[in-house]
């Protein structure tokens, strides 16, 4: 049984594209992909976790990676792999089930929950608390009612010990400590830890399938994680809408109050406080 | 013919990319500015295996081949030439040598810690009176009982000053001088007789050490001889032909940098009411970059190509390190006229770039050496002789 | 002095809102509580529901938790609710997700809602989530603009993609109830009717346990700080900025961190590792402030890619109203006070 699951993803790099409001569309000039950032710090959590001799105190916790949704290839999970984790299952589809454009977050959850229950359950499920592209945080409790396991979603920092995960959450007054007993779904944020390097000699070798790599990556069909009909994506994509162009030099008028006013109402509409 | 990376390789630089921007960019204007050796960044990079990239896993290397050095080359280039010259000397000739001529016992001893990054390796070739004139050296290496003594001095030592490990080439035999002669030796610097005399105050890559040795009494024991006693020559010609290509690399990165600073600045700069970018002047200066820079990176790729399989590449490393410091030291300068007089300033990068890739045309092999290889390459194959 | 009470019967059109018989349908608007009230995403998401029911032709119900929160509801009707639920508990008292799941869940097996609507709220998204994958539901997270389907009776709604660039438009043909999160400050407040008034329905509840347990504050606990070129919001100021102060308490009140231009480093106001300039730092936040910046191309080309910009300087040929979203051609010292008063 695997001790901490890590649900990884990827992400178009957005330096790569450009976003043209006047056409209403987008291109992407250097089809380049990320992991999620959020997922990184999920990562570098576990291993942490790990390093650490826990949960449970065992010596040699098990990381395993999953992805996040269905990917036409393995290469994020290489990657998580490389910088640390000691296995991970690649999820094949079948025909037009296969791609991140279809999968839904509550088709995953099912999957995965699968992916899960086959393993023989675990004590802890890491992912990232929002994507970088669609900002949607729904697979960590997605999954976590599919499994029926407590969640606590954006922490800042987490550690498990003695059967209990312990996290760190801001309120409103400052950061507080939260904790839940295991098995459970944790969701990190992007940006709190520094993920670390994969090792260069392990890269090589998860890569080219070879050595203690050999058997890393394991490869599942989602057709026999669920029945078909389980298969269909719940939201459906209706099309993009561009922001109007940006006018830059708008001057503002009235009084220094009244200025002020307007600049609150527009600082309030953008940042989250 | 199949001109894409493998999976490892694309993995692998995308790796090195985060880590030269995220680690060593912000330190480079520092470390040029302080004359300091970034200590604490090749250390990082020993931590996860890149100061042994292209040694094999079983001495603690990481296995990726020359295109992977080269990948490495390349991306620290672009951030830093003065962390990417640490590691060049270290890895490309100083390791190298061990690496390609050393015994199982030396690999064992001495390429493990430095593929690991424990220790650091420089390369001992230079003298004051044989810089391109390499078989002109010295140093004498007399045999004593089971050790060998060294005495003499090498001069303009990347990493010198701080390396653990050196090869030098002392001349064993002088009545045969370079065939024959000249002996290649594993020195450990902490052994009595070595001593860093100075380091030498550099227009560029101020970041490096540069370091004047010398040996005063040196003793050497005999199984630290690297290779067969009298073959040094070919050990350093060897270990030269291969840092030759890496540096080419580095060139690529530097030029590359050159390139995605011009072209941001030709598009943000706007005089006369319109951006630099739709100036045609500006346009054929950077298109005239760009095709540079894409028929360098054919060069130094195929010629990675080349090693990775075993194919004969020496005169083609010579034209990667020509091209790859003249692409480099081209591309600054068009980079420095595009900024005009924000690039001659200090707090912008390119004065740096701009001093620091002056030095590519002259060490390790100085671009009339590199030609001499090349030419004598070429009519060698056509039945003429030429002897440097 | 006129009879007013005439005046006061004609205006004061009591208009009791009688229950729509629940049993399936209608739109329903989980409410946020802060401080004891009902929290503004909560008012936008009811003028969401509005508009989105007048088209599907269906009723607005809003549900309030909460401990001694009763009172609440009168808000949820003035703002639009043709109904209201309150779950009024002790254990409901502080936001806690098994309890407040439990009570949801419960009311929604029964009243087999078309829509719901939660504030986009961390509270709101956790809750949102674990609900729809109970109830089979597809969700929609941080919406800023929906529109409807009418054929089938599908909410369509926007939301940001790389924190804005553009918006993705999306919807759940066919599973229900559809689950969407409003993003505060997207939809407009509605107008609250103060004549509007109705008889909440008091739930019986049963919450859960909580799983999750509060230890405490976390002492000691430091965050890695975020570099300035990765900074989501930033506060700059420059030599005409005049009280620095005021400039650090603006950035306080925002949670911005502090930069500038080469001016407020000659100042002494700011460190060397704080100028945005293509010779200092770059930097690419949702929001940047510029206090008394005049704006030459080095410091505009280190910070033209901020998502959005205010520019406040007395001259109104500064460069840097060139690239600000919203200028003001005033001077600092009599504009902050006012913007830090009407941020409260």
């Amino acid at each position: 049984m695997p001790n901490i699951i890590v649900l990884i993803g990827r992400v178009l790099d957005p330096s790569g594209i450009v976003f043209n409001r006047r056409a209403g569309r987008l291109f992407v000039n250097r089809e380049e992909y990320l992991l999620q950032p959020a997922d990184r710090c999920a990562l570098e959590a576990a291993l942490r976790i790990k390093e650490a001799g826990q949960p449970k105190g065992s010596p040699s916790a098990e990381v395993v990676a999953l992805p996040r949704t269905l990917l036409p290839d393995d290469d994020v999970l290489r990657q998580a792999v490389a910088t640390g984790a000691d296995r991970a299952i690649h999820l094949v589809g079948a025909g037009e089930y296969t791609g991140f454009a279809n999968a839904d977050d509550a088709l995953m959850a099912r999957v995965l929950a699968a992916v899960v229950e086959r393993l023989g359950g675990a004590d802890l499920v890491l992912t990232g608390a929002t994507t970088l592209d669609t900002g949607q945080g729904q697979l960590g409790p997605r999954l976590a009612e599919a499994l029926g396991w407590p969640q606590i979603v954006d922490v800042w920092h987490v550690e498990a010990a003695d059967g209990r995960v312990r996290a760190v959450r801001q309120e409103k007054d400052g950061f507080v400590a939260v904790e839940a007993d295991l098995p459970a779904v944790v969701t990190v944020l992007p940006g709190v830890l520094k993920p670390r390097y994969p090792d260069g000699a392990r890269l090589i070798n998860v890569y080219r399938g070879v050595k203690e790599m050999a058997n890393a990556l394991e490869q599942w069909d989602v057709a026999d994680l669920v029945e078909a009909q389980a298969l269909k994506p719940l939201v459906e994509r209706r099309g993009q809408e561009f922001p109007a162009e940006r006018e830059r030099g708008a001057r503002v008028s009235g009084t220094p109050a009244q200025m002020a006013q307007t600049v609150a109402e527009a600082l309030r509409q953008r940042v989250r406080r | 013919m199949d001109f894409t990376f493998s999976p490892e390789h694309v993995a692998l630089r995308r790796m090195i990319r985060e880590f030269a921007e995220t680690e060593v960019a912000p330190i480079a204007a520092e470390i040029d500015r302080e004359h300091k050796v970034p200590h604490d960044v090749l250390h990082k990079l020993g931590q996860i295996g890149l100061l042994g990239i292209c040694f094999p896993q079983e001495y603690g290397g990481m296995g990726a081949g020359e295109a992977g050095y080269c990948i490495l080359m390349e991306e620290l280039g672009r951030v830093c030439t003065s962390t990417a010259t640490n590691v060049g000397a270290h890895i490309g000739i100083g390791a190298m040598a061990i690496h390609l001529d050393g015994s199982e016992e030396q690999k064992r001893k001495y390429l493990v810690p430095l593929a690991r990054g424990e220790k650091m390796a420089a390369f001992g070739l230079t003298e004051s009176n044989a810089g391109s004139d390499a078989a002109n050296i010295r140093t004498r290496a007399v045999r004593e009982g089971d050790s060998w003594i060294l005495d003499g001095g090498k001069v303009y030592i990347t990493n010198g000053g701080y390396a653990q490990i050196i090869t030098v080439m002392a001349v064993t035999d002088p009545a045969l001088g370079a065939r024959g002669g000249v002996t290649a030796f594993i020195v450990e610097t902490d052994w009595p007789g070595f001593k860093v005399a100075r380091e030498e105050d550099k227009m560029g890559i101020r970041g490096t050490s540069t370091a004047e040795l010398v040996f005063e009494e040196l003793r050497v024991p005999h199984e630290n001889v690297l290779g067969k006693v009298g073959e040094g020559f070919v050990t350093f010609m060897r270990s030269l032909d291969m840092g030759r290509l890496t540096l080419g690399a580095a060139g690529l990165g530097g030029a590359q940098a050159a390139l995605e600073w011009s072209v941001r600045w030709a598009k943000t700069r706007k005089q006369f009411g319109a951006e630099l970018a739709l100036k045609q002047s500006v346009q054929w200066m950077i298109a005239n970059l760009a095709t540079e820079i894409e028929a360098l990176r054919s060069l130094v790729y195929r010629v990675a190509w080349m090693v990775d399989n075993h194919q004969p590449f020496a005169q083609l490393a010579a034209m990667c390190k020509m091209y790859g410091s003249e692409v480099a030291s081209r591309s600054i300068d068009v980079a420095l006229q595009i900024h005009g007089g924000l690039g001659y300033t200090r707090d912008f990068p390119i004065e740096r770039a701009f001093r620091d890739a002056r030095i590519a045309e002259i060490f390790e092999g100085t671009n009339e050496i590199q030609r001499i290889v090349i030419a004598t390459n070429i009519f060698r194959d056509h039945g003429v002789r030429i002897r440097a | 002095m006129a009879d007013m009470s005439y005046l006061d019967l004609l205006m004061a059109q009591q208009e009791e809102v009688s229950e729509a018989e629940g049993g399936g349908g209608g739109i329903w608007v989980v409410a946020d509580v802060v401080n004891g009230a009902v929290a503004p995403v909560t008012l936008e998401a009811l003028g969401a529901a509005r508009t989105l029911a007048g088209a599907l032709g269906a009723y607005v119900y809003g549900v309030v938790l909460g401990e001694d929160v009763a009172d609440l509801s009168a808000t949820l009707y003035q703002a639009g609710a043709d109904g209201v639920r309150v779950a009024d508990h002790p254990a409901l008292a502080q936001f806690a997700l098994e309890p407040y799941l439990k009570v949801l869940s419960d009311l929604f097996e029964a009243e087999k809602p078309e829509v719901i609507l939660f504030g986009a709220t961390s509270a709101g998204q956790e809750l949102a989530a674990r609900l729809a994958q109970r109830m089979g539901g597809g969700l929609i997270e941080h919406v800023m603009s929906a529109n409807l389907d009418e054929s089938t009776r599908t909410v369509q709604g926007a939301f940001p993609i790389y924190g804005g660039e553009y918006f993705e438009v999306v919807a759940c043909p066919e599973a229900r109830p559809q689950f969407l999160t409003i993003e505060p400050g997207a939809f407009s407040a509605p107008f609250l009717d103060p004549y509007r008034k109705g008889e909440p329905k008091m739930l019986e509840v049963e919450p859960g346990e909580p799983a999750v347990r509060v230890v405490g504050p976390a002492g000691g606990f430091e965050p890695l700080a975020v570099p300035l070129a990765q900074a989501p919001v930033i506060v700059a100021a420059g030599r005409q900025a005049g009280d620095f102060g005021l400039v650090k308490q603006l950035a306080a009140r925002l949670g911005a961190q502090v930069a500038g231009d080469r001016g407020a480093r000659d100042a002494g106001w700011i460190g060397a590792e704080q100028i945005v300039d293509v010779r200092g730092v770059t930097v690419a936040p949702q929001v940047y402030v510029a206090v008394g910046i005049r704006g030459d191309t080095f410091h505009n080309a280190a910070m033209e890619g901020a998502r959005f910009i205010v520019a406040i300087h007395p001259d109104p040929t500064a460069p840097i109203f060139q690239v600000a979203d919203l200028c003001l051609e005033a001077e600092p010292k009599d504009v902050l006070p006012a913007l830090l008063e009407a941020l409260g």
